[in-house]
């Protein structure tokens, strides 16, 4: 007994004639084409060329920011001392449903916001009495110590002025931060703040994860990266700087951060990669979908593409 | 040769242009390459082979 033709899966076999095809030399053409067209494009318009924002570059610009930001890492209020995997577990992190997806991956890059951003970059510096001395009184202060010197430091830091290149906040019982904020604060605008976060690293100087989330704690690269319409709630993926095209690809990416439950939920990222990734497997699949596998056929824009072909057909 | 030799004829450093509808927010650069992707997809639909003459005069 013969199998009953299925449109979709099977293959009639072709009677008609045969015509000879060069894909090298399509292939080329379409190399040569795609390469002048890209040398001639680069020419006229030139490419993306935003300057790099550093660490030196935002503590000049608005020192104020940087000064609170480098207060959040000591209180631990900030971005990164609250993200959990991979730097710490002061969170779940982002889940899918009841997969912790963050937390099983685990605190991978340790960071101690309160060392690694304040303490351990002044120690680096050369030698200064007020500052030695800072740093020796705030290792030799107990746990419960040093919180109530930032407790303090906190509540006055509302009043935070900047003058004279000095960081100023009025307040009692506030150990050594003072002096630790503004030698920070001075370190940073002099760019040292910059090299000392990168050369813990290593060697070789390719890891800037600590300057990267130093800075993304404050808010001066937020700010910077809204004028340019790069944040996700503008379609950031989508954008490049300036007047340039973006990566238009990651439409779909992007569509999904922009409307609820996506945008207003704390583990967007995480439903947005699900959903694109059960997306993928849809598409992956289609083959073997019935229905979607048929549009193709029925549409029939294959017909539109080979009317000569059809047409002919149907004369004979 | 000074670096001016390097740089582009038409530059786009300069702040960008978006068009918004509701909650959609799209770079003025980013809607005309989707236009151009568009306009060579439909393009590629409809528009004939290459040699179609030539294969004609042959039969």
């Amino acid at each position: 007994m013969s199998k009953r033709f299925r449109p979709d899966v099977d293959v009639a076999p072709w009677k008609g004639g045969h015509s000879p095809y060069d894909i090298i030399k399509e292939g080329t053409i379409a190399l040569v084409v795609v390469g002048l067209l890209t040398l001639i494009l680069a020419v006229v318009f030139g490419s993306p060329d935003e300057l790099a924002i550093t660490i030196k570059t935002w503590s000049n610009a608005t020192p104020l920011d940087f000064a609170a930001t480098a207060l959040s890492e000591l209180n631990l209020t900030s971005g990164t001392a609250q993200y959990g995997a991979p730097y710490n577990n002061a969170s779940t992190g982002q889940q899918l449903g009841p997969l912790q997806l963050a937390k099983w991956v685990g605190a991978r890059i340790p960071i101690n916001t309160v060392n690694d951003f304040v303490i351990d970059p002044l120690k680096s510096l050369p030698a200064q009495p007020d500052l030695s001395t800072g740093l020796k009184q705030w290792s030799s202060a107990s746990s419960a110590t040093r919180s109530h010197w930032v407790s303090s430091y906190t509540k006055a830091s509302a009043k935070m002025t900047f003058v004279n290149g000095q960081v100023t906040v009025t307040a009692s019982d506030v150990g050594p931060l003072p002096v630790l904020i503004n030698n920070l604060t001075e370190m940073a605008r002099s760019g040292a703040l910059d090299q000392a976060l990168v050369t813990q690293a290593g060697f070789y100087t390719t890891d800037f994860t600590l300057p990267l989330l130093f800075l993304a704690d404050g808010s001066y690269l937020a700010s910077l990266a809204d004028h340019q319409h790069l944040t996700g709630d503008q379609w950031g993926m989508m954008n490049e700087t300036g007047n340039y095209p973006g990566q238009a690809w990651l439409w779909l990416y992007t569509f999904w951060y922009q409307i609820p439950p996506f945008n207003a939920s704390g583990n967007g990222d995480v439903l947005v990669w699900g959903l694109m990734m059960a997306l993928s497997v849809v598409l992956l699949l289609v083959p073997f979908i019935p229905g979607l596998r048929s549009i193709p056929r029925k549409t029939r824009i294959y017909r539109v593409i080979w009317r000569e072909h059809y047409q002919s057909v149907a004369k004979e | 040769m000074s670096l001016t030799h390097f740089a582009a004829l038409l530059p786009l450093d300069t702040l960008g242009h978006y068009l918004h509808w509701h909650f959609i927010q799209i770079s003025v650069a980013n809607f005309v390459v989707i236009v151009l992707m568009v306009f060579t997809f439909i393009a590629a639909i409809f528009a004939p082979f290459p040699g179609r003459r030539r294969r004609k005069e042959n039969q």
